[in-house]
């Protein structure tokens, strides 16, 4: 944010000195072109072989050395606004990494093959967002064939999805009312947040209105009234200031723009979750996560090279460092053993003592003496050959 | 907001190059204008100094005077604007970054982030098609994704005509390009327009035309003498060779895969001019992303995939073999049945044949079982009682 505010303050500093120097500019050649052009016609009224006096020369020639100062310090102002100018590239050079792709490889995508891999990752992910169009280019421009992915689930979502974007409830609350029994099962309030907002959305239209908001309340709010007492009471309350106007009374925070954003990623979420598909496309997913890798990796690569350690980076067929991506975005069981702090792999795989603990199988062979080992987590003595091999 | 100071870079800096390039040409068009209104001055002057000056010769030369102010001021409007014009492209992708650190933490400015991250995807997509020259899935993009103001299609397209008319054998409009840009890329120490000139004198001779690649040579070669002394011996030594040559050294001067290379060059120079990493930030994020979520089941045959792991679908699989795997130090374990996460609420056990699962789901097996439970994975069945515990640090 800093970042960014820092920049911004640069080139507002570029807006106010230009916008100025324009209007000097402007303003001073005017008058510079008006001075001289009422000289002209004072000399033009002058009969035909009228010679110059020395006054008018004179103040001929103040005139003209003036003009050939004021334009030459133009040229001179606007040269010196150069500073300004490259002050906006060095707040962004400073404030902003120019070599984001230290961390990668180079060109490991750029191999014919996996040029096409990567068009047909992009191909299905627009194909699922509902972008055809996008899709069908790609497909096009990237010479692949485009495999219609077009799953029913998405058609419709996306459909769903765009009407919403659209403010247009209509066919959220159609699918809510058909996926009422599931919604209920997840504890979902989405259904009850639909008709909420349609509900706000009559009251908008103020006091004409309000009839149809009774009935609407009525239809409606019965059946969520045992989870959300508290909101329909709100709602209800609504009433009381309508004929002066929500926005100014205590109610005005319920009338928010936002609660359209909400309900989108509400209706994202919980229709996800019901259908068994994930929130977003593989490559979504993939995407966010780089973005919050790159900066932890290169402050990692600073590290590295600050220490000189950076043979490091290229050997290893591991990142250097656990990247945090948040619970949404694990798949699998991961098992890490507590004595080598190692991921376990086929050849190294999880083994279970007889007391219980869980230690990796190069880790149990490690603490072997001849036939015997001691669970390092507590004192029970056993064999190795007792441990068991387990899969998470 | 650090992904927005590591990977925004190019967002930000592109504008400012355009913008200052904008400021030299302004400069260069205010100097010489300016230097017009003096000259008229200065002749004006002259005449004064002469004695005996007629009011007719006078008026006359005024009213050239006012016209020069006119196209001074005119120009001086037209450029300056321009400058501004270039500044506000700046400032709204300003204004588009700081709209991701939106503040607080409710499910609203979740979806405000969400919807920002979406756009982002599409602006990366955007870059990454025009690099790889897919310039009318990048348009398509760009409009239905309403963020053209965000991308650097402009300059793109700008460079896709050259390449187009290097493809034709054509060096023209690159020359006019090297010539626009001619003091920044000094400072890059660029040798495009060496290699131009060198191509040109090539197809001279392939069309034997000796004589005129003689000209050709006096006229353009002194003036790169100190760099490339060596590259235009090997090239005047063409004049002495039939264009079938096998000497290895000549034969790949007549090579035509040369104008192909030309065109990658002017690509990655054009990039350099405008600051524009080597790699797109796409393949980059790309690249990072999957690193971070590869682990060893993913390309382990008999771990069943997970369907929601973007690592375990088809291409992304493919494409991330050569990543290294994410780190992990920690043990992070979830319920092969329920989803959940094991701990200390929902602790693993074990089942007889070796497979962990969570207590949650197969106490409600059991029940729902006379006591018996399942191995999702193998099938086999076993007693509820045979189950052990497990601990996992």
């Amino acid at each position: 944010m800093e970042g960014c505010l820092a920049v911004e303050k640069e080139v507002d500093r570029v807006f106010s000195k230009f916008g100025g120097i324009n209007d000097h500019a402007q303003r001073v050649l005017t008058e510079l072109t008006t001075q001289i052009e009422a000289l002209k016609d004072e000399l033009a009224k002058a009969p035909d072989n009228h010679v110059l006096t020395n006054v008018q020369v004179d103040l001929l020639k103040n005139v003209l050395t003036k003009s050939k100062d004021t334009v030459s310090r133009l040229a001179t102002d606007h040269r010196d606004l150069h500073s300004t100018v490259s002050k906006v590239g060095k707040a962004i050079d400073r404030n902003f990494v120019s070599d984001f792709a230290a961390t990668t490889r180079d060109h490991v995508f750029s191999s014919p093959k996996n040029i096409k891999l990567i068009n047909k990752v992009i191909c299905q992910h627009y194909f699922r967002q509902g972008m055809h169009e996008v899709a069908e280019a790609v497909a096009n421009d990237g010479s692949i064939s485009p495999e219609v992915v077009t799953r029913e689930p998405f058609t419709e979502l996306n459909h769903i999805l765009d009407c919403l974007k659209n403010n247009d409830l209509e066919p959220a609350l159609a699918w809510a009312t058909v996926h009422h029994d599931e919604l209920e099962e997840h504890n979902s309030s989405l259904e009850f947040m639909l008709h909420r907002l349609r509900f706000i959305e009559i009251i908008r239209k103020g006091s004409d209105h309000q009839n149809e908001a009774i009935c609407y309340a009525r239809n409606h709010f019965g059946k969520f009234v045992h989870r959300h007492q508290k909101d329909v009471q709100i709602l209800m309350g609504m009433f009381l200031y309508i004929p002066n106007g929500i926005n100014c009374s205590p109610y005005s925070s319920v009338l928010e723009r936002e609660m359209w954003i909400e309900i989108y990623e509400m209706f994202c979420k919980d229709a996800c979750s019901i259908l068994g598909v994930s929130v977003n496309s593989p490559l979504t997913t993939c995407i966010n996560s780089g973005c919050t890798a790159i900066p932890a990796l290169l402050n990692i690569k600073q590290v590295m090279m600050q220490r000189q350690v950076t043979g490091i980076w290229n050997g290893k067929d591991e990142l250097p460092i656990e990247i945090d991506l948040g619970n949404d975005s694990r798949y699998h069981s991961m098992f890490a053993c507590p004595i080598l702090r190692q991921q376990s792999t086929p050849n190294n795989p999880p083994m279970r003592l007889i007391c219980g603990h869980v230690i990796s199988r190069d880790a149990l062979n490690k603490l072997c003496n001849g036939n015997k080992m001691k669970c390092p987590y507590c004192p029970i003595e056993q064999t190795p050959g007792d441990a068991r091999l387990i899969f998470f | 907001m650090a992904d927005v100071k590591s990977l925004e870079h190019p967002t930000l800096k592109v504008p400012y190059e355009i913008l200052n390039k904008k400021f030299r040409t302004a400069q260069k068009t205010l100097d010489r204008e300016v230097s017009h209104v003096q000259a008229a001055a200065t002749e004006l002057e002259k005449t004064l100094s002469d004695g005996e000056v007629k009011a007719k010769d006078i008026t006359m030369l005024l009213g050239g005077m006012v016209e020069k102010l006119q196209v001074l001021k005119r120009k001086a409007e037209e450029s300056i604007s321009e400058e501004l014009q270039a500044s506000s492209v700046c400032k709204r992708r300003i204004e588009h970054l700081k709209e991701h650190a939106t503040t607080g933490t409710g499910l609203a400015s979740q979806g405000a982030l969400n919807q920002w991250r979406r756009k982002r995807l599409d602006r990366m997509v955007v870059e990454y098609f025009l690099r790889n020259g897919y310039y009318n899935a990048a348009i398509t993009l760009a409009e239905k994704s309403d963020i053209k103001e965000y991308t650097n299609i402009d300059i793109f397209l700008a460079s896709r005509e050259v390449e187009k008319s290097l493809a034709n054998r054509e060096t023209s409009k690159c020359l006019i390009w090297c010539h626009d840009n001619k003091s920044k890329l000094r400072k890059l120490k660029s040798n495009m327009e060496f290699k131009l000139r060198i191509q040109e004198f090539v197809e001279l001779i392939r069309n034997d035309r000796r004589m005129d690649a003689i000209k050709h040579s006096r006229k353009h070669f002194p003036s790169f003498k100190d760099e490339h002394l060596n590259t235009i011996q090997q090239a005047m030594a063409l004049l002495a060779f039939p264009v079938t040559t096998v000497i290895e050294r000549y034969r790949t001067l007549f090579d035509e895969t040369r104008w192909d290379t030309l065109i990658e060059e002017f690509r990655a120079e054009n990039y350099r001019l405008f600051q524009l990493a080597s790699q797109s930030v796409f393949t980059v994020a790309l690249q990072a992303g999957l690193s971070a979520l590869k682990t060893p089941q993913c390309y382990n045959e008999e771990a069943d995939k997970s369907a929601c792991c973007p690592v375990c679908q088809d291409c992304l699989n493919q494409l991330a073999a050569p990543l290294p795997f994410a780190h992990c130090s920690q043990s992070r374990l979830y319920c092969h049945i329920t989803g959940l996460p094991l701990n200390e609420n929902n602790q693993p056990l074990m089942l007889p044949n070796g497979h962990i699962y969570g207590e949650q789901a197969l106490e409600q097996m059991a029940r729902e079982n006379n006591g018996c439970v399942i191995c999702p994975k193998t099938k086999e069945v076993f007693p509820f009682k045979k189950v052990e515990k497990v601990f996992v640090m």
